[in-house]
């Protein structure tokens, strides 16, 4: 538990801070992605007078350019629907354009690094033809081994650009991927979508909402180092909120939805994580419902451990959050591949791995 | 533990290092930009270590680390300053759309701000040093920040880095300028700083108003010629000269119209300081 976890479940906390504790604060909410989130828990819990000005400048500041990015991830949402729609390709949009294209709860605040798509895995390679025909490249530097890497054994093609524009598109067959031990039957999650209009009157299908949270959760539990971190978890209680206040028996329709999808055991681990670390509420039924999900004691209580160190350490930079990142990138790779493809791939990597290259943007100075 | 917090401008940064050369140099160009609040509230909390590796032994380095965040390579350790001034741009940089930020020279006559646009390779460093040394208060030498609702400008009396030729042509312009260490190996070649006088750093919370806007052009043995020019022009350069236009959208859109509503705008072609700063000096007493 740290400052940030302390507001998000009880932000009057706030009312007795000192200079010290808004100085651990803001490296927290920034790093988690969460600066625009704080500033909405503040205003409408109406504290924002207890909040030093020039954090509220920083919140504002980050939000003014979670817009911006919000608008370009639409505008290419849109170009992406345009050119499949043309080949008769249905999409589904997922994640954050999901939320935006929705109008759902996090859309007031969160900001998102590329755009996340869903195509049935017949129609795979054609999108990919039609959006290399039509401006789009791959983005990144992939040799022959990453390629297969996404195509063979992930559930995505590998990140692709428009030539003339800045937001990532992400192309997905699936929700997990197919060699993982959660195995999802992708044409359940078609059934179940539904269509929403974009702006310029062009249709765009999400994922209905339980179908939503147990995305949230795979994505979250299946990545490596729980790689969403702190924003997905808020994302899952504040989608969770959104839909019971819409419908009463949503907790159970997403138990039944769990099991039928193969995804009870990342519902636990979101669920639980959200409960404990975001303060979500959750009824005895649907608690008493998730207790077959959970894994065996004492794996439990080390992932509960582990992942608290990793989404909601102390501070940042500690050495213990460190190695509860290792080890949950372990499990990630445990959980998603099978373990004769992971030795391979795992020394694939050590022996060919590159180094990152750090960008130089054009400063002034 | 933090060894110094430094007011830059609106944002308060506290610098944590074991690099004691390094806070001597912050404390020759800020002396008067120490902030005297007992536990102050911080926009960035910087760390300048040494990375613990073996090269330390052989050629020191140094790393620029934010909220546990390393965004750069390390660098040698003896051009921590300009690491830090570099890193806390970035900073800025990619957090602070709460402003509009100009890629300008800032310097202020009085409650009048003269804004000078440019171009790296425009002149515009030296002609605002230029400026400064002759008395005109420093509000920026490169990242004009505007507050958009009203359009004024915000100081943030930085060191000025000079480059190359530039320094020469401000010690031959004032022999006497306050510059810092030279730093012979950059990214931007050898860079020495200009320090901002006291009075400067002592109103860093004062902002200005626009009045001139000048898109100044050095070009070697030119006459000085100060042009007016058409405000819709103004504001198609203003635009583009500005970092976060089209992130702030509306908001965008609404302060460039609103600060050249407020300014009388000129294109300036240069190439002596002497005269150059005469010209402009000139505008203002007229």
């Amino acid at each position: 538990m740290n400052l940030l976890t302390n507001v998000l479940r009880d932000p009057a906390l706030v009312g007795a801070w000192r200079a010290e504790h808004w100085n651990s604060f803001l490296p927290l909410a920034r790093r988690a992605g969460l600066m625009g989130r704080c500033l909405e828990v503040f205003e409408s819990n109406g504290l924002l007078d207890l909040v030093p000005d020039r954090l509220v400048d920083q919140f504002k500041g980050t939000l003014a350019q979670t817009r911006y990015v919000q608008v370009q991830a639409l505008r290419e949402l849109n170009q992406v629907a345009r050119v499949l729609g043309s080949e008769d390709i249905p999409l589904i949009a997922l994640k954050g354009v999901a939320y935006l294209a929705a109008g759902l709860p996090p859309r007031g605040w969160r900001s998102l690094s590329d755009i996340d798509l869903l195509v049935r895995s017949q129609d795979l390679l054609r999108a990919e033809q039609a959006l290399q025909r039509t401006g789009w490249q791959l983005h990144g530097d992939f040799d022959g081994y990453d390629q297969r890497y996404y195509r063979e054994w992930m559930h995505e093609i590998p990140p692709m650009i428009h030539s003339q524009r800045e937001t990532e598109v992400d192309i997905h067959h699936n929700l997990a991927p197919p060699v993982s031990r959660v195995r999802i039957d992708a044409d359940k999650l078609w059934r179940d979508a539904v269509l929403f209009q974009l702006e310029d009157r062009r249709a765009v299908r999400v994922l209905s909402g339980p179908d939503i949270l147990l995305h949230n959760a795979v994505h979250l539990f299946m990545n490596d180092e729980l790689r969403g971190g702190l924003r997905d978890v808020v994302d899952f209680r504040d989608l969770y909120r959104h839909f019971v206040s819409e419908n009463a028996d949503f907790d159970q329709e997403l138990v039944v939805r769990a099991r039928e999808l193969n995804c009870e055991r990342p519902l636990y681990y979101a669920a639980t994580t959200a409960r404990r670390l975001a303060g979500l509420e959750l009824s005895d039924t649907f608690i008493n419902a998730l207790r077959p999900f959970a894994p065996m004691w004492p794996f439990a209580s080390i992932m509960h451990w582990l992942i608290e160190r990793v989404l909601a350490p102390e501070r940042l930079g500690m050495t213990s959050t460190t190695i509860a990142n290792w080890l949950l990138f372990v499990r990630s790779h445990w959980v998603r591949m099978p373990p004769g493809l992971l030795i391979k791939h795992l020394w694939h990597k050590a022996l060919f791995s590159k180094k990152p290259v750090t960008p130089d943007a054009d400063l002034p100075g | 533990m933090t060894n110094i917090v430094l007011d830059a401008g609106p944002f308060r940064v506290g610098i944590r290092t074991s690099y004691s050369p390094l806070l001597d140099t912050l404390r020759y160009f800020y002396r008067a930009s120490v902030c005297d609040e007992v536990t102050p509230v911080l926009d960035f909390d910087i760390r300048l270590d040494r990375p613990k590796s073996l090269r330390r032994w052989v050629r020191p380095q140094i790393q620029f680390e934010i909220d546990s965040f390393r965004p750069f390579e390390p660098h040698p350790a003896e051009n921590a300053f300009p690491m830090y001034e570099w890193g806390l741009n970035w900073c800025i940089a990619t957090s602070a759309h709460r402003y509009m930020m100009l890629h300008s020279g800032v310097v202020a006559f009085g409650a009048d701000a003269l804004i000078l646009p440019g171009s790296p390779g425009s002149g515009k460093s030296t002609l605002t040093a230029a400026l400064h040394l002759r008395g005109a208060r420093l509000l920026s030498d490169e990242f004009g920040l505007v507050l958009p609702e009203t359009a004024d400008l915000l100081p943030m009396p930085r060191g000025i880095p000079l480059k190359n030729a530039s320094i020469d042509a401000i010690l031959e312009f004032d022999s006497a300028a306050p510059l810092g260490p030279t730093y012979p190996k950059t990214r931007k070649g050898r860079v020495r700083h200009l320090r901002p006088d006291q009075e400067s750093q002592r109103l860093r919370c004062l902002p200005a108003s626009p009045r001139w806007l000048v898109f100044p052009t050095y070009e070697s043995g030119a006459d000085e010629l100060l042009q007016p020019l058409d405000k819709t022009e103004a504001f198609r350069q203003l635009a583009f000269n500005c970092f976060n236009y089209r992130l702030l959208g509306e908001t965008g859109f609404s302060a460039v119209a609103r600060l050249i509503r407020r300014v009388d705008c000129y294109t300036f072609r240069f190439s002596q300081l002497d005269r150059a700063t005469d010209v402009l000096t000139g505008l203002a007493n007229r």
